[in-house]
């Protein structure tokens, strides 16, 4: 745990850090990426924790920046009131999407979550209620004003966005040390066991939903913020497969494995951007290599620790 | 005897597969009943109908005069019926002890007394309380699900198989202690393909045939049945 620790704060000091010696389209890769990690830390609570295959997840994403988009430019709603509500809304939608397909399992619920994104996009496409403004999607969208500051510089934003990955990786944190935590491993491990000891399947699994959607809602509204604008394509299927390849490949309920996972399949390819869309060749084949060599995930969770004082003898 | 669990006229089926149909039984209070039968004739889907982990289609299940039929699973361990389900389902990861401590789970507090209970009904546990239960042999596991099953503090424990693949020394082992279980007040319902062994211990069984009860009586009496003893225990 110390060791850890260590760990985390030297990777967020190079993180305070770092915006001061790169060029400006670096940083925004920086925001991206502490944003990307959250919705995939997001992710992870649905598919690593409580396994379950969801390959919706930008839908979740993009409620959360639609609905701070539309709050904000409509009704002239300040950013950070919309939070909250993004939050509250994506997490509804969490509850009322997965209610219905929860028992379905592997590929089953997979195909059914599938569905579910490719709705969310047409709706977005189609200008749904003539709110989403269709294919160009929503402009002009605010900072938020925290304290009185105003939160629009590109540095702001960076660091507003790893203060969000920050809550988000504690409350990650806090999610593994408790009740809850254990309650989507033992489902995960053997739902005919965990439900023979007494524990809530149903509760749990929709639980874990509306979780990752509440998480993903969050980095949703600062993804709508860093861009001004939003579009359908940043949440289409494609996206959503890339955050749940980044829980695969990065490691499926191990957070410096997501770290990892999203600095392997968003950073990466950027290095290579000179060669256009060929820089996805990196994106496939680190899946492939990962998948080959290191079937667990890059760092692979530890697992099996129940907390001190649920076993603790005497 | 007071009458701890009844069930009467109980089908489930599996899409338009019906697996049990008109099943009625009961279990009485202190008792160790056995429910035997081939292959596919429904054995463990009436436990898992029991503990909830499949809906009936239609009939009733009665445990301690309260309908128990429509619940989820989680209420039902709540109301004392404890299921260690077929093939051990033990958690590999963690070890002995802590599988054991999510038996518990329902408990507000875990009872040291209950724990050393199950220490002392299957001491091996206790000697291997901190290796990790995947590292176990087959026998090991089986008297860990017990053990798991028991931390519920159950009324009626529900027994899927123990006798799974363990050699006939350890399935005595696994029986003896089954009956320890019922002398200090459990009521136990199992499941057995081992049906002589199990007929041998129990006090009433039960046999199934294709989702059907066919045959019903004293362990004595199904014993020495011609039928059963050709059909399910194999000719002498």
């Amino acid at each position: 745990m110390r060791k850890n620790l260590v760990w985390y704060i030297l990777f967020f000091t190079i993180a305070v850090i770092y915006p001061h010696f790169v060029d400006p389209s670096w940083v925004d890769i920086g925001t991206t990426f502490a944003l990307y990690s959250v919705v995939a830390l997001s992710q992870d609570i649905v598919l690593g924790k409580a396994g379950m295959f969801d390959m919706g997840h930008a839908t979740f994403f993009g409620i959360g920046a639609y609905t701070a988009a539309i709050l904000n430019t409509v009704y002239n709603i300040p950013i950070i009131y919309t939070i909250p509500i993004a939050i509250a809304l994506s997490a509804l939608f969490g509850i009322i999407i997965s209610w219905p397909i929860i028992h379905l399992r592997g590929d089953y619920l997979l195909v059914a979550t599938i569905g579910f994104n490719i709705i969310f996009y047409q709706a977005l496409q189609n200008n749904l209620f003539g709110l989403t403004g269709g294919p160009n999607g929503i402009f002009g969208i605010g900072a938020p004003v925290i304290f009185g500051i105003n939160i629009s510089s590109q540095r702001a934003i960076y660091y507003f966005a790893w203060f969000i990955l920050l809550i988000t990786m504690l409350i990650i944190y806090n999610i593994d040390k408790s009740k809850l935590g254990r309650a989507f491993h033992y489902l995960r491990e053997s739902e005919i066991a965990a439900e023979s000891f007494g524990v809530n399947k149903r509760f749990y699994k929709v639980l874990a939903f509306a979780l990752g959607a509440g998480v993903a809602s969050l980095a949703g509204v600062i993804f709508a913020v860093q861009y001004a604008a939003v579009s359908p394509e940043t949440f289409n299927f494609t996206q959503s497969v890339l955050f749940f390849t980044i829980v695969i490949v990065g490691g499926p309920s191990s957070i410096p494995g997501i770290l990892l996972g999203t600095f392997v399949m968003f950073v990466v390819p950027q290095f290579f951007r000179e060669f256009a869309t060929a820089r996805y060749f990196v994106f496939g084949i680190a899946m492939i290599l990962t998948m080959i060599l290191r079937p667990q995930g890059i760092w692979p969770a530890k697992f099996g620790k129940l907390p001190k004082y649920l076993t603790k003898e005497s | 005897m007071e009458t701890i669990l009844q069930i009467t006229d109980l089908e489930v089926s599996y899409g338009s597969v019906v697996a049990l149909k008109d099943i009625t039984f009961n279990v009485k209070s202190g008792e160790i009943v056995v429910l035997v039968g081939a292959n596919g004739a429904g054995k463990t889907t009436t436990l898992r109908a029991i503990s909830g982990l499949v809906k009936p289609k239609k009939g009733e299940i009665i445990f301690e005069g309260k309908r128990i039929d429509h619940l989820h699973p989680h209420k039902i361990v709540r109301l004392g019926i404890s299921h260690a389900p077929e093939g051990r389902r033990i958690f590999g990861t963690l070890t002995v002890y802590e599988n054991l401590m999510l038996g518990a789970y329902t408990q507000k507090q875990i009872d040291k007394n209950t724990l050393e209970w199950i220490y002392n009904l299957f001491p091996r546990l206790k000697e291997r309380s901190k290796q990790l239960a995947g590292t176990l042999s087959g026998g090991e596991q089986q008297m860990l699900a017990v053990g798991r099953a028991l931390m519920s503090k159950p009324k009626l424990l529900l027994l899927d198989e123990p006798s799974l693949g363990l050699s006939p020394a350890l399935t005595k082992i696994i029986f003896d202690t089954v009956k320890q279980i019922r002398n200090s007040g459990v009521t136990i319902l199992m499941v057995e393909q081992n049906a002589k062994a199990a007929l041998k211990f129990a006090n009433r069984g039960y046999v199934l045939e294709v989702g059907k009860i066919v045959l019903s009586g004293t362990s004595e009496e199904l014993l020495s049945s011609q039928k059963v003893v050709e059909a399910y225990l194999g000719r002498k």
